[in-house]
């Protein structure tokens, strides 16, 4: 960079792979990076890419990354002039945004008044509405049963009732007939009593099967706002995204620049001025509904920044410096090209209900090749802490078309090896070369309707017994891991030394058959 | 040189001899079969494997763990191999009656308590970890003997919660 870099010094507030993303854009406007850490995160990733480090001490969320004192004070002691909050944690705070101010700092992010507009999930919608976006018909509050039976014929049969007080499905149920109303709304009111300790139940029209799609936008503190096109992240397991795609293989350009304007109008009437996404439900008669606007850079960011050539940190860093965004895209075409995949490797078996893990990393190699980017946040012999979010690593792949992108996923995925503790790598290798997904063929139930996706071989009744080959493999790794001493080993952890020594066992071995 | 190994393949035990023959050549027998490999550690901690004689592909295998579970993946595949006798509590799949905390995490409900008859499946405690919500069972279906936690107790992986003992079959 020959200009004059944003800031200086910008401390990140996260950890794991984001924080080392956003340490590496950092970098490559000259700006000098500061970690924090708990002390979990002594070694994580993030500390090692980072030019300073801060330790907050503590393990917990909520002793470090969380803990709003802590945070500036070492964003002060380090000399920071500004704070990238990443995702999660302090990131959509704005008692955290309102206190980096009064500190004299810059939030890499929009400012508070615009974040707690957007913020509530109510307030947001009532936002949607005034700017004139679309959001699910129902009603917002319950005024009794024969209120919400009567709000539920006219919009028209199905229905969802859900909890007011409501998440993660619980009251929450889709009624296909008009006489079973009664009898649902009394079921729902007795499971939100159980769960929640209050009754109160909505009803929204059910958009179903649903896709969802999100805008992703970049505002600058001038009154401008530009759309960076859509992704879809419909495969989703408990809504947690599972793999994420840019462009959608179903949005046509009417409703792409139907759905940038919507979230565009959305962002200026709340004065946003940072990057930011609008949710939707998109329904089969492409009819978008709002959902939610996430006030931050997103996790699946990349396949946004794969297709439109744009990198959002910078963009983030530039904005928020007072960049012009005429200036800083000026002779960029976004027009989306290609096609771009990101895979989320968590740390958790699928196989088994999705149950989390923890523990030392023992060998990690990581899939590279053109069109393959891995944004990760561990390697071999980190011991993944218990205490944070299960995401490892992103896999995120280009290619010219959709078709080349899932099977360049898919190898990617089988290149790739987390070993030590469970992963749900597979998982991602199954839903990739699933006929549903490589037709696009996709909703946000879909992993809900195909357990067998999540189960694996243990669903088709035959536990996937290992053939000679694999007992084969098995124990000629262990027998050349003692031999050579290095990784591999049934009882030495796998270090690996990422050398050049590679080449030394390898006499005779010809290079173009690694691949296939 | 020569390693011998055991895994578990459907319920039964079967044994791995690996043998050098000479230089990256290995005899391999597996059961009551015997076949020939080349085979070439990288310092990747990876191994390059080709079974000889016949026109398969070769690939390289990562293998990481302990004799006991020894995790591979290869062909993009993972396969957890397990030692004959190698079961170990903790972490699901062992229905001995005790619900474990398959990781460090906090109790957010216990639906139990001593005295009551449950099912296998029935959830008896709901363990927070990892921003995941975990529905613990015990896995055999009987008589609640002891609940060793309460809602709102940080526990640590492989802490014993419930104790259920089985019913008489």
């Amino acid at each position: 960079m020959a200009e004059q870099p944003p800031f200086q010094r910008v401390l990140v507030a996260n950890r794991g792979e984001i924080a080392v993303r956003v340490m590496r854009g950092l970098r490559e406007l000259g700006i000098e990076s500061v970690a924090v850490h708990s002390d979990a995160d002594e070694k994580c990733a993030h500390v090692l890419a980072a030019d300073h480090v801060v330790a907050l001490g503590g393990n917990t969320a909520a002793e470090s990354y969380l803990d709003i004192d802590k945070v500036l004070a070492a964003a002060k002691s380090a000399g920071a002039q500004a704070i990238h909050p990443g995702y999660g944690f302090l990131s959509e705070n704005s008692a955290f945004v309102r206190a980096v101010h009064e500190a004299g700092l810059v939030f890499i992010g929009p400012n508070a008044d615009a974040m707690d507009r957007l913020g509530g999930k109510k307030a947001a919608r009532e936002e949607a509405v005034a700017a004139g976006v679309s959001v699910i018909p129902g009603t917002e509050q319950d005024a009794g049963d024969e209120k919400l039976i009567e709000v539920a014929k006219q919009i028209g049969m199905p229905v969802m009732l859900k909890a007011s007080a409501g998440g993660g499905g619980r009251g929450m149920r889709r009624v296909e007939r008009e006489e079973d109303l009664a009898e649902a709304l009394a079921a729902g009111r007795r499971e939100a009593r159980d769960s929640f300790g209050d009754d109160r139940m909505i009803v929204e029209r059910a958009v179903f099967p649903a896709r969802h799609i999100e805008i992703q936008f970049i505002a600058d503190s001038h009154g401008h706002v530009v759309s960076l096109h859509e992704r879809e992240c419909s495969v989703q397991r408990r809504h947690q995204k599972v793999l994420e795609e840019a462009p959608s293989a179903v949005i046509s350009e009417e409703l792409r620049q139907q759905m940038g304007a919507a979230a565009i109008a959305l962002a200026k009437r709340v004065g946003y001025d940072n990057a930011g996404t609008c949710e939707f439900l998109l329904d089969a008669n492409d009819e978008f509904y709002f959902l939610e606007v996430n006030t931050r850079l997103q996790v699946e960011h990349p396949v946004t920044e794969l297709v439109t050539g744009v990198d959002l940190v910078h963009l983030q860093l530039q904005v928020a410096a007072g960049g012009k965004l005429e200036e800083l895209l000026a002779g960029h075409d976004l027009t989306p090209r290609g096609h771009s995949i990101e895979a989320r490797i968590c740390a958790e078996s699928p196989e088994q209900g999705y149950i989390p893990a923890a523990g030392l990393l023992e060998l990690v190699r990581e899939a590279h090749g053109p069109g393959i980017r891995v944004d990760s946040g561990v390697y071999t012999g980190w011991e993944v802490p218990p205490f944070y979010d299960s995401m490892l690593a992103k896999l995120i792949v280009w290619a010219p078309n959709r078709a080349m992108a899932c099977e360049r996923l898919s190898q990617a995925l089988g290149d790739t090896a987390y070993l030590g503790i469970p992963t749900n790598v597979d998982f991602l290798r199954r839903i990739v070369d699933d006929e549903a997904f490589r037709t696009a063929a996709i909703s946000t139930d879909m992993l809900s309707q195909r357990p067998e996706l999540a189960a694996g071989d243990s669903a088709t009744g035959n536990p996937g017994a290992p053939d000679d080959h694999v007992l084969a493999a098995a124990v000629l790794c262990q027998a050349l891991a003692r031999q050579s001493g290095g990784g591999g080993g049934a009882t030495s952890s796998g270090s690996t030394q990422g050398s050049t020594a590679v080449w030394q066992n390898l006499n005779g071995f010809r290079l173009f058959e690694v691949t296939r | 040189m020569k390693l011998s190994r055991e895994f578990v393949r459907d319920g039964e035990t079967v044994a791995v001899q690996v043998e050098s023959i000479d230089g990256n050549r290995f005899r391999v027998r597996v059961g009551d079969n015997s076949y020939e490999y080349d085979a070439r550690a990288l310092a990747d901690g990876g191994v390059r494997i080709q079974k000889l004689g016949d026109d398969s592909k070769g690939s390289v295998a990562y293998g990481a763990g302990s004799q006991q579970s020894y995790m591979l993946r290869v062909d993009g595949k993972t396969h957890t191999l397990e030692a004959p006798a190698s079961r170990r509590g903790g972490g699901g799949g062992v229905s001995d009656g005790t619900v474990r905390a398959p990781m460090t995490g906090t109790v957010l409900e216990i639906m139990c308590k001593p005295g009551d008859m449950v099912e296998a499946d029935q959830t008896l405690v709901v363990v927070s970890a990892m921003k995941m919500e975990h529905k613990l069972s015990a896995g055999v279906a009987g008589t609640v003997q002891s609940v060793a936690t309460e809602n709102g107790a940080t526990v640590d992986q492989g802490a014993e919660l419930v104790i259920v003992v089985p019913a008489e079959s």
